[in-house]
């Protein structure tokens, strides 16, 4: 019981943090040791190999060099006591090094351990505080009498044993697989990947959310396919039926000034005299006084540059009476203002 | 003893550049340039924005190529500089829920056709669909031709879509345009059936007729043609190569030019017109016209056709909403 009551302060003065208890303690624990050391365990020798090769198996599994010392030095001692020594000396190793380090790492641990919530700590929390109580009830009985808590320290010893024998083993074995987790005490693993998971859902919901938007945003998009091309075929057709009719009409009207370029004043005479001779061509008359007239009337000799004439910038715009001009036949098609321009002369 | 003259430091003020005035008339035909801008109202996505781009650049040369709007420009804003600049049409991008929506009015007063897009593609989807693009690099220095088609069915909406659409690029004069200046074409064909109206962009070129296939070729780029496999170089000439079906022109696509146009188009001999396609691709549906610059009161709606009910409930809220109340009582039809 005394052992396991130290182990158990020592737990205890881990999460605690009381560094200062803690050379005291240590000293406590050794003195229990000695105490412990001379008393009369009833042991015949059947168990005592079978403990003995337990405590062997146990070693295999790590190389401890004090654990081995600890066996050399004290071959002959029995062997629960000697297993429980161990942990006690791994207990102590790890307290002492927690010590030489600096409290800023032992906060981190510290706060680590609390943040966790591992099955094995609160394992230990619930022996811990089982311990505590009895250790409590054994103070007020007998506080000096060493026998006394020994001996109802075995019966609890060899229960406790296996449990805690489990939980310390799990830890010890984890330990050494997952280093790169975390500490080995903590389920920063759990933690871990709990929170990757977290994560991943949330970038699936944006994501989600993301892509929605952009089907949105695509909506009536479409690429070119395959399927329209007879349709394509069709409105490049119109297309150039519309551009054929445009340049034959092109050509029509400027076959008459070949060679001639309307921007400069001589040759825009030319031009216009040339027109007039082919407008009235088509109507089958000379040019006779009054048909001058008419055409001086409707575009006249104005001047080529377009400023120059009288009816600049006074186009009218189609827009205003579009309506009132729906008695005008309309072509199917229709190639900018062409007809009209036409229509002028 | 010589020396230097020592000289003095003049300032060199270099003389601000004049910038070309900007001419808001045809030089040679007289008639007023209609000139746009293409903008978009609210946010748009990315695809949107690039068919923005992409009308833009189909809209050149009279258009503001690189308009920066702001989310705060509202109507009026561009309204404001719109009469300054000489801008007489504005073709609006935005978009709800449902779709996209393209609205072309003429500025300051109206009309106010609304579009929706039912489906469109971009520039880039074209020519990625394309085995050889083509875009020669005087492609978009001159405005298009446009061409409509199956809009004389004689229905009011229709007359003034036209009208409208007529009046987006500068008019042709027939006697005094040059070929070379028409190099592309924008293309509205109005389907009956189903109401809805095909939108393509495409670029003309002009081959001549009755050439085979190689000397067109080697004319057309001034290469040394590859020898190896004929016998004799007469051979170049008289064999045919392959003929594509393309190839065997119909008579309906042949012109005969009135100028020489290019190096290889010459007056004399026939062309034939091929049609390539630049975008951008786009399937309209004629919804809604307004008297007023999107507002006043709805002359044509395509899901309640007489709009009489809500003429002025609508009237009001627009007004209020868009904040620039043009004067539409002047312009008020009278059905």
């Amino acid at each position: 019981m005394a052992e396991e009551v130290q182990m158990q302060e020592a737990g205890k003065g881990l999460r605690k943090r009381n560094i200062g208890h803690k050379k005291g303690k240590g000293k406590k624990k050794m003195k229990v040791h000695h105490g412990g050391s001379g008393q009369k365990v009833k042991m015949d020798g059947k168990t005592k190999k079978l403990f003995r090769k337990r405590a062997r198996d146990y070693n295999s599994d790590d190389s401890d060099d004090e654990n081995d010392i600890v066996e050399e030095e004290e071959p002959a001692r029995p062997v629960k006591y000697e297993k429980k020594q161990k942990y006690i000396e791994i207990r102590k190793e790890k307290k002492q090094m927690h010590i030489e380090n600096k409290e800023d790492d032992e906060k981190v641990s510290d706060e680590e351990m609390d943040d966790d919530d591992d099955d094995e700590d609160e394992d230990e929390d619930v022996d811990g505080d089982k311990d505590e109580d009895e250790k409590v009830h054994a103070g007020n009985d007998n506080s000096d009498d060493e026998e006394g808590i020994i001996e109802h320290g075995i019966m609890k010893f060899s229960e406790g044993s296996t449990s805690f024998k489990k939980a310390f083993k799990k830890i010890v074995n984890r330990s050494g697989t997952d280093a790169v987790l975390g500490p080995v005490l903590s389920a920063h693993k759990n933690l871990v990947v709990k929170k990757l998971a977290e994560e991943a859902a949330e970038k699936k919901v944006k994501g989600d959310a993301k892509k929605e938007k952009t089907m949105l945003g695509e909506k009536g998009h479409v690429k070119p396919d395959s399927f329209s091309v007879t349709h394509e075929k069709l409105l490049i057709g119109v297309a150039t039926k519309g551009v054929v009719k445009l340049f034959n009409a092109v050509s029509k009207a400027q076959s008459s000034q070949k060679g001639l370029n309307p921007l400069r004043s001589k040759d825009a005479k030319v031009i216009q005299k040339r027109r007039k001779e082919a407008f009235f061509s088509e109507l089958g008359k000379g040019p006779s006084a009054s048909d001058a007239k008419v055409g001086s009337a409707g575009d006249g000799e104005g001047p080529a540059w377009a400023p120059l004439r009288d009816n600049y910038m006074l186009t009218t715009s189609k827009l205003k009476d579009w309506d009132k001009a729906a008695d005008e036949p309309e072509a199917t098609d229709d190639f900018g203002r062409e007809d009209s321009s036409s229509d002028e002369d | 003893m010589a020396r230097f003259r020592n000289k003095k430091k003049v300032a060199f003020v270099r003389q601000p550049k004049k910038q070309p005035q900007q001419q808001n008339v045809d030089p040679v035909t007289g008639d007023k340039i209609p000139r746009s801008f293409v903008f978009s109202r609210l946010k748009l996505p990315g695809s949107l924005k690039q068919l923005q781009a992409d009308l833009r650049k189909m809209m050149l040369p009279y258009t503001a190529l690189n308009l920066k709007e702001k989310k705060r420009n509202n109507l009026r804003d561009f309204l404001n500089v719109a009469g300054p600049m000489g801008v007489t049409h504005f073709l609006m991008l935005s978009k709800t829920g449902s779709s996209p929506y393209l609205r072309v009015a003429r500025t300051p007063q109206g009309p106010t056709l609304t579009f929706k897009i039912q489906d469109y593609s971009l520039a880039v989807d074209i020519t990625n669909s394309q085995l050889r693009p083509r875009v020669p690099k005087d492609l978009f220095k001159n405005s298009p031709l446009i061409v409509l088609s199956g809009f004389g069915t004689g229905e009011q909406h229709l007359k003034l879509t036209t009208i409208m659409f007529q009046n987006i690029f500068p008019a042709i004069d027939i006697k005094t345009v040059k070929l070379s200046s028409c190099q592309r074409i924008v293309l509205l064909n109005y389907n009956k059936e189903t109401k809805l109206i095909d939108f393509r962009h495409y670029s003309i070129r002009l081959q001549p007729v009755g050439v085979s296939r190689r000397i067109r070729k080697f004319v057309q780029n001034h290469q040394v043609p590859d020898l190896r496999s004929l016998q004799d170089v007469s051979d170049f000439v008289t064999k045919a190569g392959y003929g594509s079906e393309s190839e065997g022109d119909d008579e309906a696509a042949t012109v005969s030019l009135a100028s020489d146009l290019g190096r290889v188009n010459k007056a004399s001999t026939k062309s034939a017109v091929k049609l390539q396609e630049i975008g951008p691709r786009m399937t309209l549906q004629l919804i809604k016209i307004e008297d007023g610059l999107c507002s006043g009161t709805v002359i044509f709606s395509e899901y309640e056709n007489n709009g009489d009910k809500k003429e002025e409930s609508e009237e009001d809220v627009e007004d209020d909403s868009e904040g620039d109340a043009e004067g539409s009582e002047e312009d008020t039809m009278d059905d």
